[in-house]
């Protein structure tokens, strides 16, 4: 687990299921996440959740216990020392900064826990924006777009591929200010 | 006209059946780890074919003694008009140059055999050039740095896409060319 001063980002629990569920079930993102507005049912809901994944996190805001978003850590390549990650933030936090800080938390852990050397996303065209402060503050990178790449929603749109490199991450003044803080402020 | 310019003109591709299931395999042990969709979990027979799943068509490229030199697949081809070609060649020059003169009938295979708009390509940078003709219609989108070891340097890898726009304006430019 890491502790913030807002958050916990912590393993998930079969109990955080249901809320896992609502925020992926949000009308306002369906169609631009994971399942593309065909939802499992909620009894498939937890093999569908843990498909080619490894490990999911949950972000708890530390006020509140609620939790405001989750990342997976999916599809690890042990061989060539990357894995692939996904963020989904609860629609009433979006904005909030608290899954942003769920993101910095979950790349300490993952490049501390875990023998990769890089962790990349895949987003929507819709969703980029979220990574735009980590790319304009440092240690995430946007390796390419690919244009026109999925059907979405009856449109096609780009999918952004973002990465974040380990030996980028570990000397970058963001993670030193977030173990900064973080140290300070529990 | 050399023996092997002889033996070449016999050479020729065909659709992939199971039994060149053998073939595929000694490829990717030829190639290792090259071939990335099956080399990254190691080489374990079983586990060599279960990768095989996501495969939509293959075909063979065989030489003039009908000898398969090398293989094309295309994966993940879906609902969103896109597909993943994958084609690699024995390691040896003949292998290889049989492999860049038909991919240019094998990536227009690939669009009329589906219906693709876009078809991606992976490879390393130190991966040899198959695509011959068609090397240069592919643009890279995404290049993934330091992505694994190959034979001890940490090779990067990109993605590449040929549109079917960009096809079809290099297979007309390419027939008004041969035009008399």
């Amino acid at each position: 687990m890491i502790t913030t001063a807002r958050i916990h980002l912590r393993p998930v629990l079969p109990a955080d299921y249901l809320r896992l569920y609502e925020i992926e079930n949000d009308p306002a993102t369906a169609l631009t996440w994971r399942y593309r507005g065909e939802m499992p049912s909620l009894a498939g809901y937890e093999p569908a959740l843990w498909k080619q994944t490894q490990q999911i996190m949950v972000v708890e805001g530390r006020d509140t216990g609620v939790v405001v978003g989750y990342l997976q850590l999916h599809d690890l390549d042990l061989r060539a020392g990357h894995g692939w990650f996904s963020l989904y933030a609860g629609p009433e936090h979006r904005g909030s900064g608290l899954v942003m800080e769920g993101l910095m938390a979950f790349t300490e852990w993952a490049f501390g826990e875990w023998p990769i050397r890089w962790l990349y996303a895949h987003s929507f065209e819709h969703n980029v924006h979220s990574f735009e402060s980590g790319l304009r503050r440092g240690p995430a990178q946007r390796l390419g777009v690919l244009r026109e790449r999925m059907l979405v929603d009856g449109a096609l749109t780009d999918v952004h591929v973002i990465g974040i490199d380990r030996d980028a991450w570990i000397p970058s003044p963001l993670r030193r200010r977030f173990n900064l803080l973080r140290n300070r402020r529990i | 006209m050399t023996n092997e310019q002889e033996s070449d003109a016999a050479a020729g591709w065909r659709l992939a059946s199971a039994s060149d299931i053998p073939f595929v395999y000694e490829l990717v042990t030829r190639v290792d780890p090259r071939w990335w969709r099956f080399s990254k979990g190691g080489l374990e027979p079983a586990h060599v074919l279960a990768s095989t799943q996501a495969i939509a068509a293959g075909v063979i490229v065989y030489n003039g003694g009908l000898q398969p030199v090398a293989c094309a697949i295309l994966t993940d081809a879906g609902t969103s008009g896109t597909g993943t070609l994958e084609y690699f060649a024995l390691p040896d020059e003949s292998a290889q140059a049989l492999a860049r003169a038909f991919a240019p009938a094998i990536v227009n295979a690939a669009f009329k055999g589906a219906t693709i708009r876009r078809l991606y390509h992976e490879r390393f940078e130190g991966d040899p050039q198959i695509l011959g003709e068609m090397a240069d219609l592919f643009e890279v989108e995404v290049t993934y740095p330091r992505f694994a070891l190959v034979g001890g340097t940490l090779e990067t890898r990109t993605i590449s896409v040929l549109s079917r726009e960009r096809l079809d304006a290099w297979n007309a430019q390419t027939l008004e060319a041969m035009a008399p």
